[in-house]
């Protein structure tokens, strides 16, 4: 191998998109020529000032993609697998390999059926034909209960749920009320982040502290306490909330909640805290905690261990 | 709704999904937005626009999701529909030539080549402007690849797809999709190889 094919080659090497054969006169190659390692080494260079040119979306504008294609999604409503689709599909598989002759009687049938079916088919199966009007109607259903009764007939007890759109301030109970228990929602991180994430403009409420300090102490999810906590900023001097923070910056596992939880806590200092802190200064790993800690400590005049 | 509470498998969600079951959408989605974002992310380096292409390819997702009948992947399905949308972003934005370094983030306005000045020449002067001219070269030269060559170097290099998978995605063969992609790379090598 020549040293321009060798260096043409560096880059698909690097990717491992070479075949093992390629690779091994490549690799041979770069053994023995001085002037093409150092190539290779300035190929993995530039890659990595590559790795370190790539741009990564903030968790705020997934969060705001997240919601906005909720809202567009709602006005939306997705075409169906319908009767007519199905009935497509049907034909395409009995046909599909079929000769010529026997795809035009096919589509012959298609079409006398279609008639038929149209005429004998309900409304509701009609899929994207459907009418208007989705809110209403059962988003899903499932059948909690099946009787044989009189006469032959049959008791069915069907579950549904339907779907609504609400819209209105956050002000008003019913939206509050329904955050409230969105942000608890124990099947959807994402819906607990959005749903704090609104919560927290109105911290001024009890009901609504309470559940961004319940969030930050028991949500499994950090982008959740996080948001929490950010709701609860202008509350670092209220008692209640200083507790709850004393108690996540010792327990939580997320380096990134308990560095917010810190710097809260520092702005209000008092005695209390030294023993957190000295406790802290025990068990912390993090570099950047255990000096905002020590500093705080420092500025206290107190010592940084206890003995 | 609350079938989709119970942990489903993506076959069981694009299913009840298509049954019209909004949660398993949502969780659907949740697989692989944060990705599509990132593509559509670095290779527009605009949140409005990334925003855009978020958008738009998941309600095409949502709207046709009857139609797909899992032939192919539903990564693969869905990957077609995104590298489609951002392609013709690239070929209209190549056509107004309105390539920008700065961003805004949800931490404020930011410029995307810092990160490449912090990471190299942290602390010294003189690789501070070696790495400040290199980030611009990079830029400049990624806004002159074609948009064919964008989308491939930024799928390998930063999705770290396999070329065979590229090439499927785009609607072409594996040997196309190495030829752009070395392309790509001897042109970014013949712009920058003089900075490292």
């Amino acid at each position: 191998m020549k040293c321009e094919e060798a260096r043409d080659r560096m880059p698909l090497f690097l990717y491992g998109e070479l075949s093992f054969e390629e690779e091994e006169r490549l690799e041979t190659h770069i053994d023995e020529c001085a002037g093409c390692r150092e190539a290779l080494g300035r190929e993995k260079m530039l890659f990595q000032a590559f790795d370190a040119a790539q741009a990564v979306p903030s968790q705020g504008l997934l969060d705001n993609c997240r919601a906005e294609l909720r809202g567009r999604i709602a006005q939306v409503e997705p075409e169906r697998s319908g009767f007519w689709d199905k009935l497509r599909e049907g034909f395409s598989i009995h046909f599909h390999f079929a000769p010529g002759w026997m795809q035009l009687v096919g589509a012959l049938a298609m079409l006398v059926l279609g008639f038929a079916a149209a005429r004998m088919t309900p409304g509701s199966m009609l899929g994207p034909w459907r009418t208007a009007g989705v809110a209403g109607e059962p988003v899903t259903s499932r059948v909690r209960y099946v009787e044989p009764v009189a006469s032959g007939r049959v008791q069915i007890v069907v579950d549904e749920t339907r779907q609504r759109v609400l819209s209105g301030y956050l002000e008003d109970q019913t939206i509050q009320r329904l955050l409230l228990k969105a942000a608890k929602d124990p099947s959807d991180a994402g819906l607990r982040v959005e749903s704090v994430d609104l919560l927290k403009n109105r911290p001024q409420s009890a009901e609504v502290r309470t559940a961004l300090l319940y969030a930050l102490q028991h949500d499994p999810n950090a982008g959740v306490r996080l948001k929490a906590l950010d709701g609860l900023k202008e509350f670092a001097s209220d008692p209640e909330t200083r507790q709850t923070l004393t108690q996540v910056l010792l327990k939580d596992d997320n380096p990134g909640v308990r560095t917010q939880v810190i710097d809260l806590l520092i702005q209000h200092r008092s005695e209390a805290m030294v023993g957190v802190l000295q406790e802290l200064m025990n068990k912390e790993d993090n570099d950047y905690i255990r000096m905002r800690c020590q500093k705080a400590l420092n500025e206290m005049n107190a010592s940084v261990e206890t003995y | 709704m609350a079938q989709a509470a119970v942990k489903m498998d993506e076959p069981e969600l694009i299913r009840a999904a298509q049954k019209g079951d909004q949660r398993a959408f949502e969780q659907l989605v949740r697989l692989y937005d944060q990705n599509v974002l990132r593509l559509a992310f670095n290779l527009l380096r605009s949140p409005e626009d990334a925003n855009d292409i978020y958008q738009e390819a998941f309600l095409r997702v949502y709207k046709n999701l009857h139609t797909f009948r899992f032939d192919c992947s539903f990564h693969t399905w869905l990957y077609r529909i995104v590298t489609n949308l951002c392609l013709d972003a690239l070929r209209k934005r190549r056509v107004r030539r309105e390539e920008n370094t700065v961003v805004e983030t949800g931490e404020g306005v930011l410029d995307r080549m810092d990160t490449v000045e912090e990471g190299r020449a942290h602390g010294d002067p003189q690789r501070q402007l070696l790495s400040s001219q290199l980030r611009e070269r990079i830029q400049k030269v990624l806004g002159e690849l074609t948009p064919r060559e964008r989308m491939v170097f930024e799928m390998r290099h930063y999705q770290g797809l396999r070329l065979r998978t590229i090439g499927e995605l785009l609607g072409t063969s594996e040997e196309a999709a190495k030829n752009c992609l070395f392309r790509a790379t001897q042109k970014m090598r013949a712009a920058l190889g003089d900075f490292v």
